[in-house]
């Protein structure tokens, strides 16, 4: 079919209409009333992302000069040494100073995390599918030469490699040296230096650099001069705040000079003004106050930039409830009449073109096989309520949504909080946006994050004020105190280990697991069970080890000086906020499960076909899933008719449940040990591909070595009774006495038809509110034609626009390998059955 | 009639041939359609050849068997000697000793063979319908029966919709206006919507093209009009190539809707989706191979459009509809793996 055939048949989603009219040679329809951002993103949209070595290679020199220091301040010190030499430079239309690579698209490196691949990286990237990026040959040398050696044996990855006992290792990593994952239990730890987090921007934005800095040094000032532990812990940790302070306000001393000179140069006056203005900003902001509306999104970006320089936050920096902390300031400017809502959407459309131009580098294959389409969730929130637990939209919140739906770019992810009094407004206009097609925002259901965090000790005024963070989490910027990365589960090979008597097949015939017995010798359902469980809790057991171990190393590897100093609890404790424990803070963590409906629907298979109504015998099962059902057509059919996950079936819902209640127990009783909340949670990233490319022939009929169901979402294909019933299997596969659950990520694609008109409208908002009853924790749409998504397969250049939602982020379809694409495709599309 | 069957529980059957869940294009909300088997006409185009008649049948899709020579698993299941096993390929049915048991149904794996129609009581369904319940309050929506005729199976659709009404689910009857007044209006009294279908007001055309005199149809509509004056009453009309396509036959529905003010009135375009079901059942779409243009639907809507305003109706404006079964039934998702094989997609009453 032709891109016109299908405008021929089919309702198309705004995006598509858009798509299709670019083919066509058409000017986008909002092009005019967004000239600005459109400029600047026609400069790098669609181009390979290159790598900027100037942050590692500062690091570097610096941390060489450092050694045996205080990690907070050797942080600092690298910060500081950044900020003085790195470039700076303001792009050609912009209206905020300060991107921390080179022009375009461009990534930057963390050697500090995973220097020991970087060797074989830098060679590698450029080739990789699913996220390449271009090196230079000066660069790739400079890396080679001057910041790869350094690291040799210093990065975390190393020290995490050796510090596995070898029953954890044998599950963690395919070989002694760590490089490739065994994608059984997977450490993330390692891709980044802290899991995704949210700073405090009100903090900067009403304060200042300057007055934080302040602060620290009166407290240093007010030390006791004979306290060791004053000595040892507060000063070096006062001293970092106050230096990063500087150095972030250096840098941006830097762009206001720049800005100045650039403005004598310039011959254009209304860009000299603005450029003049830009500098008077930069001189501003983020040292003091912010005064204006541009003063505060200038400060809340060089907050937001200079994150980036300081660690690689996976995976990117979320940046917070955004329509609340900037509102004040609009509030102010359009009453004075200083702005108008045009120039609002300018300023901010100006921030999300310099986010999309910094794309978040996994250096190591498997952090990039997590990672695809170049993923970044720098949640903006929008919505929800205030710490009163008062309705919290406002004039800004509606903004950011027009926004989305006219400049259609995925940058930044939003995340609209919805909650059972959300004005019918808001949910119309997020019905809305959702129907532009390109997956935004997603939900998350404040009457299920809400009370849950409550229960984990956070006090309702934290609660409501709580932001998204990263792909489906919600951070409260001053209690939570927890960074480390989490280990991914593969579900999946727990169950082929239960068939295989502990083994898997692409292992050999070692046995990783446990042994439980031929499954031909069972006679029993319960049997089966047991088995299964036995390998999860081992599972279960390998995930916690790992991470007890992580917690206490990566304090050892990492610091966050501007981090900690925009928290309240490391500011009170003068501690870092990778240390383990801060007292006051809570640390929420949690451990993902991959491929959750493939093992419902495979247990689901076995109990009714196996045991109770005997059509299959076991030794059949076993034998067709070796050969992958070679000559096996009837069986796997006869497989895939059983009950599934995602269709309000209470038979495969019922296994669902019971599988969830183990991880719950097993997480109430042993996080206790590590002294954190390690709760379960359902969300994939994309790794439910690389997960499933070890995983062989399960008896729902999936075939060897494909996909993985993905979060909370059914088996590709297998939900076939509509919408409505996934939102009620997830509700019915919910354990809501236990407070041990974290996110659970679910996908629901709709054909445009479905949500046409206003009557659409109407309907997906009707829908959200039952989302939001049902107290699910997460939901996202895509809303498009099955033939667009083929079409952008065969003709990948003339989709290059072609935005979807993958696992809690939206990306270009054609920057995605072949394998998420059909995995994209084959996720069932609803319309209205 | 013969007289119901009851479950024990004293609930009345009948027999169903769908639920279609999360239904968008058929009335208020999001709702749920329960498609009864049997229809008092016998149109020409119709889409779901699987709800004329009242018995159960089996359906039979080629494509789908995995044949006989690599998959056994309806070799010996038929105890009527109905189902015809050749050395290869897809077994055919002998539909003069069919019972429609469904026992090889049952047993296929790939969806090959498919029962349409199964006894359910009327308790049995609504457990199903009211599963959706929290998305009908927030919608709006409820449960819509369509057919077939589902007032054709008059006790159980009316149990059907009491059980509705005993459990506060909003409910709404797709009609062909052809059955007795007496139970209309009972399904009207218990029905918060009514869909009825006016296909031509020529008598005789409406006799050749559907098998049913459209007297009592019109009679129906207009007793319907009278007696439940605050009832959402919704005249739906087809548009069929050769049949009504034409201004002056949508005209003179026009006319006569005229002198019903409460009612209003939508008109659907008209399509083939269902084509290969007449195949499923052995039997031969007549209209295969008709087609209505584009241009001549819109050229039709706008005329109604303006006729409806010209009246004073400008508030019950035309409305091009789509009925929701149509919607899975698009040929990409027919070609779909794991999407049901094809044989969802009841398209609505008409
Ligand atoms: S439905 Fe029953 S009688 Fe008919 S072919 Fe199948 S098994 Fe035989
Ligand atoms: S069981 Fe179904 S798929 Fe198998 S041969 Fe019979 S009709 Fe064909």
């Amino acid at each position: 079919m032709t891109p016109h055939d299908i405008a021929d048949i089919q309702t198309l989603s705004s995006q598509e209409q858009r798509v299709l009219n670019r083919i066509s040679g058409q000017t986008d329809r909002f092009r005019d009333s967004h000239a600005r951002a459109f400029t600047i993103l026609d400069g790098f949209e669609g181009t390979r992302p290159t790598i900027d070595v100037e942050r590692a290679l500062y690091f570097t020199q610096s941390f060489r000069q450092t050694e045996g220091q205080p990690l907070v301040l050797r942080w600092a010190k690298a910060l500081h040494h950044i900020a003085e030499n790195i470039t700076v430079s303001i792009d050609d239309n912009q209206l905020l100073a300060g991107r921390i690579g080179k022009p375009g698209r461009y990534g930057i490196l963390y050697p500090e995390l995973d220097g020991d691949f970087l060797g074989q990286a830098v060679r590698e990237m450029p080739h990789r599918i699913g996220a390449p990026f271009g090196i230079s040959e000066q660069d790739a040398r400079i890396v080679e030469a001057e910041i790869a050696p350094y690291w040799k044996g210093r990065t975390y990855h190393e020290a995490l490699n050796m510090a596995l006992p070898p029953d954890i290792h044998k599950f963690t990593y395919d070989a002694p040296e760590g490089l490739v994952s065994r994608f059984i239990v997977n450490e993330t730890s390692s891709f980044r230096s802290s899991i995704q987090w949210v700073h405090d921007y009100e903090k900067v934005l009403k304060r200042g650099f300057g007055d934080i800095q302040r602060e620290a040094q009166a407290r240093l000032d007010a030390l006791d001069p004979l306290s060791p532990r004053d000595e040892v812990e507060k000063k070096p940790f006062l001293e970092a705040v106050v230096l990063v302070s500087g150095a972030i306000i250096l840098w941006a001393h830097r762009h206001a000079a720049l800005a100045r000179k650039l403005a004598r140069n310039e011959s254009d006056p209304r860009r000299r003004q603005e450029l003049d203005d830009i500098a008077g900003i930069c001189e501003r902001v983020p040292e003091h106050p912010a005064r204006t509306f541009h003063e505060a999104v200038q400060s809340q970006w060089f907050t937001q930039m200079f994150s980036r320089l300081e660690q690689k936050t996976g995976t990117i920096i979320s940046n917070g409830r955004m329509d609340q902390y900037f509102y004040p300031y609009y509030r102010a400017d359009i009453d004075a009449g200083g702005i108008t809502d045009e120039r609002v959407l300018e300023l901010i459309e100006c921030m999300w073109v310099g986010m999309a131009q910094f794309v978040d580098l996994y250096i190591s294959p498997t952090g990039g096989a997590f990672n695809e389409g170049y993923a970044h969730w720098e949640a903006v929130t929008i919505g929800g309520q205030t710490r009163e637990g008062r309705d919290a939209t406002n004039e800004l919140t509606y903004l950011f949504l027009k926004s989305k739906q006219e400049f259609p770019l995925h940058y930044p992810d939003l995340a609209a909080r919805i909650h059972s009094r959300s004005p019918e407004r808001f949910l119309r206009e997020v019905a809305e946006t959702i129907k532009e097609g390109s997956g935004f925002p997603k939900l998350i259901n404040d009457e299920e994050v809400v009370p849950l965090y409550v229960s984990k000790g956070a006090s309702f005024g934290e609660a409501y004020d709580y932001a998204v963070s990263g792909c489906a989490e919600a951070r409260m910027p001053n209690r939570d105190t927890y960074t480390s990365g989490g280990a991914y589960i593969n579900f999946a090979a727990a169950l082929e280990m239960a068939l295989f008597d502990g083994r898997m097949l692409k292992f050999g015939e070692r046995r990783l697991g446990a042994a439980t017995g031929d499954p031909r010798s069972f006679r029993s359902w319960e049997e089966m069970w047991n088995a299964y469980l036995t390998q999860q809790l081992l599972f279960c057991k390998t995930a916690f080890t790992q991470q007890y171990i992580v917690c206490g190393l990566r304090a050892r590897h990492f610091a966050q000086p501007m981090g900690s100093a925009l928290h309240d609890l490391c500011m009170e404790h003068c501690l870092d906020l990778h240390t383990p424990q801060i007292p006051g803070g809570i640390n929420l963590g949690y451990f993902e499960c991959i491929g959750f409906g493939t093992v419902v629907d495979s247990l689901a298979a076995i109990r009714k076909l196996v045991f109770e109504e005997q059509r299959v015998s076991m030794a059949e099962l076993i034998e067709a899933l070796r050969t992958d059902f070679a000559g096996q057509a009837p069986l796997r059919l006869l497989l895939r008719s059983a009950p599934c996950y995602g269709n309000n079936d209470p038979y495969a819902d019922e296994i669902a449940r019971e599988i969830d209640r183990a991880f719950l127990e097993y997480s109430r009783k042993y996080s206790r040990e590590l002294g954190i909340h390690n709760d379960i949670r359902y969300v994939p990233f994309t790794s439910h591909v690389p997960f499933g490319k070890v995983v062989s022939a399960t008896p729902n009929g999936r075939h060897a070595f494909t996909p993985l169901a993905d979060g909370s979402s059914a088996s590709h294909g297998a939900d076939v009774n509509g919408p409505t019933a996934i939102l009620l299997s997830n509700y019915a596969t919910k354990n809501y006495g236990y407070r041990e659950r974290a996110a659970r990520l679910l996908n629901i694609k709709l054909t445009p038809k479905c949500v046409e008109g206003e009557a659409g409208t109407r309907k997906l908002a009707n829908f959200i509110r039952t989302f939001c009853d049902l107290k699910l924790w997460h939901v996202q749409f895509n809303v498009v034609n099955r033939d667009t998504l083929l079409a952008a397969q065969r003709e990948p250049d003339k989709y290059r626009n072609l935005i979807v939602r993958i696992a809690g982020y939206s990306a270009y379809f054609v920057d995605l390998s072949p394998d998420l694409q059909n995995d994209l495709i084959a996720r069932t599309a609803h319309g209205s059955l | 009639m013969t007289a119901l069957a009851r479950r024990k529980d004293g609930s009345p059957t009948g027999i169903v041939f769908n639920v279609q869940r999360y239904s968008l294009h058929d009335g208020e909300g999001i709702r749920t359609l329960v498609f009864l088997k049997g229809c008092t006409l016998r149109c020409r185009w119709c889409g779901n050849p699987e709800s004329q008649r009242r018995k159960p049948e089996i359906a039979r899709n080629v494509r789908r068997c995995l044949g006989i020579e690599t998959c056994s698993y309806c070799t010996g299941v038929c105890t009527e000697g109905a189902l015809r096993l050749p050395a290869a390929g897809a077994p055919a049915i002998d539909r003069n000793n069919c019972t429609a048991c469904g026992a090889c149904a049952a047993k296929c794996p790939a969806l090959a063979l498919h029962l349409y129609g199964t006894r359910r009581s009327a308790s049995e369904v609504l457990d199903e319908v009211e599963t959706d319940w929290p998305f009908y309050v927030r919608s709006g929506g409820g449960m819509t029966l369509s057919g077939g005729e589902p007032l054709a199976q008059e006790e159980f659709a009316l149990a059907l919709l009491r059980e509705a009404k005993r459990r506060h689910i909003d409910a709404a009857v797709e009609t062909c206006g052809l059955v007795p007044w007496e139970t209309l209006a009972a399904a009207a009294e218990l029905s918060g919507a009514i869909y009825f279908d006016i296909k031509a007001i020529d008598a005789d055309r409406h006799i050749a093209w559907t098998g049913g005199n459209n007297r009592a149809i019109l009679s129906n509509l207009e007793r319907l009009a009278d007696a439940f004056p605050r009832l959402a009453v919704t005249v739906r009309t087809p548009v069929i190539p050769g049949f009504n396509d034409d201004e002056a036959e949508i005209g003179a529905i026009l006319s006569f809707l005229a002198r019903l003010p409460s009612v209003s009135f939508e008109l659907l375009p008209y399509h083939r989706l269902g084509s290969e079901k007449y195949r499923f059942l052995d039997r031969r779409d007549e209209m295969s191979d008709q087609a209505l243009p584009t241009e001549r639907f819109d050229a039709l809507a706008a005329f109604a459009a303006e006729r409806r305003r010209l009246t004073g109706r400008s508030s019950l404006n035309v409305h091009i509809a789509e009925k929701s079964s149509e919607i899975p039934a698009a040929p990409a998702l027919l070609a779909e793996p794991g999407v049901a094989a094809g044989y969802i997609g009841a398209l609505g009453g008409c």
